[in-house]
């Protein structure tokens, strides 16, 4: 499975993340970052189906921190 | 009522606001950051956006840099308590409000000490020289306001900020008398800290305030707490806005702050200072005519002062004054020291205290005139 998950920090972080990405026409969510991937953060994350390369680079490009991908199934 | 107490809190605030507030407190009344439902989502959205805003109108660059707070006073302590240590010292003018003063005083309990730099209405060289000279080697923060509380009196606060980052000294800057009312633009700027209150040219509720951070290096945190992030770890986690929001925020008052914050938008800040000034300039000048009344600074003009007046009548007590236009012509000013001993130690008004009338985006001619006929009025009945 692929990597669909961008792991944030904050939620402020997360809402930064999710304009830019909606600025450039990638739709995404904002989720709970699932329990199993939860390290020192009980952070949010961005669910990401289509263009998830692309989301993270420009999340990057961005400098807007981050603490993770993954790859989650959530159908 | 005629309302010319905007300098302590803008009355009224526009309808959007209120709206915000209630419509807030209706539907989207989930604690923001803290949980994963839709609702505190929204409540997280609300505040985001408001950052934006808040970052559109002062031109800084990251929205996650602009901290709320509980009003200026809060941010200002931040800045200041977060900087200092032992040992340091600090620069602020001689037209502080309280705000500033208080916090400032209160460091030399841990060792710090300060100096104060004479401000000069009308030549902004001799108050350049006077920041200057008040520099020190360990001189380790400069705060000021971008204008005076009492008498209207900007400070040459780009060149300050200048100065400041010649000695690689950061630079705060009190704007809460300017913003909303002047144009500040943090990009490019040499300011590193911008404080406000939220319920004054912002026109958002009480209870509201902003710290906007426009440096790699922050202060200390006053407050440590949750933060709906890095909850295992037991230190305050360092990201913003993250580092200064503990604790569940004012979600109600930060949404009406957003559209107050869009109202000024809207309007246009030049337009707002634009009408303000104009409006006080009329003020000024009907006060000049009047022979029993007592004027503090030169005429109000953009580029050296904001639209604040200060005044009081011959050998009459402000409070006093100020009680008749409200009890007789139901006319809403302050009197006193405005929290600002400072200033009015340097136009010795530090016993008679001065009135003080400050006019918003929603007062109009009609009102000064008003004004004008009631302080005739009250000085000619004083003579008889």
């Amino acid at each position: 499975m692929n990597n669909n998950l961008i792991l944030f920090p904050s939620m402020t972080a997360v809402l930064k993340a999710r304009e830019v990405l909606r600025r450039r026409g990638i739709n995404s969510r904002v989720i709970r970052t699932p329990a199993n991937l939860r390290r020192r953060s009980c952070g949010y994350s961005l669910l990401v189906k289509r263009g998830f390369d692309e989301a993270v680079s420009l999340i990057k490009n961005e400098n807007i921190k981050t603490v993770g991908i993954a790859a989650v199934d959530l159908s | 009522m005629i309302y010319f107490d905007n300098g302590a809190t803008t009355f009224p605030k526009p309808r959007s606001v209120i709206n915000a507030v209630t419509g807030t407190m209706l539907r989207n009344g989930a604690n923001p950051g803290r949980s994963g439902h839709k609702m505190s989502v929204r409540a997280s959205e609300i505040m985001y956006n408001c950052r934006q805003n808040a970052a559109k109108l002062f031109d800084l660059e990251n929205p996650e840099n602009v901290i709320f707070t509980l009003n200026c006073t809060q941010a200002l302590n931040t800045v200041i308590k977060g900087t200092l240590k032992k040992g340091d010292h600090a620069v602020i003018s001689s037209l502080e409000h309280n705000a500033v003063l208080r916090p400032i005083e209160a460091m030399k309990e841990r060792g710090v000490s300060y100096s104060v730099a004479e401000v000069v209405e009308g030549d902004d060289d001799k108050t350049l020289d006077n920041f200057r000279h008040a520099l020190r080697e360990n001189t380790k923060l400069v705060v000021c306001t971008h204008a005076s509380n009492v008498f209207g009196i900007r400070l040459p606060v780009e060149r300050i900020g200048a100065l400041c980052r010649i000695y690689k000294i950061p630079f705060c800057l009190d704007a809460a008398q300017s913003a909303g009312v002047l144009p500040i633009s943090l990009k490019n700027s040499c300011i590193d800290y911008l404080c406000t209150a939220g319920h004054k040219g912002l026109y958002g509720p009480m209870g509201t305030g902003l710290l906007l951070i426009n440096t790699e290096k922050t202060p200390d945190s006053l407050f440590q707490g949750g933060t709906g992030s890095f909850s295992s770890d037991r230190k305050q986690p360092d990201i913003l806005p993250d580092k200064f929001e503990s604790g569940t925020p004012n979600l109600p008052g930060i949404a009406g702050l957003n559209e107050g914050i869009r109202f000024v938008l809207s309007r246009g800040v030049n337009n707002i200072e634009d009408r303000e000034m104009r409006l006080a300039q009329r003020l000024y000048d009907g006060l000049k005519r009047n022979r029993e009344v007592v004027l503090y600074t030169q005429r109000p003009q953009k580029h050296t002062h904001v639209p604040v007046i200060s005044f009081n009548l011959r050998e009459r007590d402000s409070e006093e004054i100020a009680a008749l236009l409200s009890d007789r012509y139901n006319i809403a000013v302050r009197a006193g020291l405005h929290c600002a001993p400072l200033a009015h130690e340097q136009y010795s008004t530090q016993y008679s205290g001065t009135i003080r009338a400050v006019m918003s985006a929603f007062s109009n001619e009609a009102q000064v005139q008003s004004f004008l006929y009631a302080v005739n009025k009250i000085s000619k009945n004083a003579k008889k």
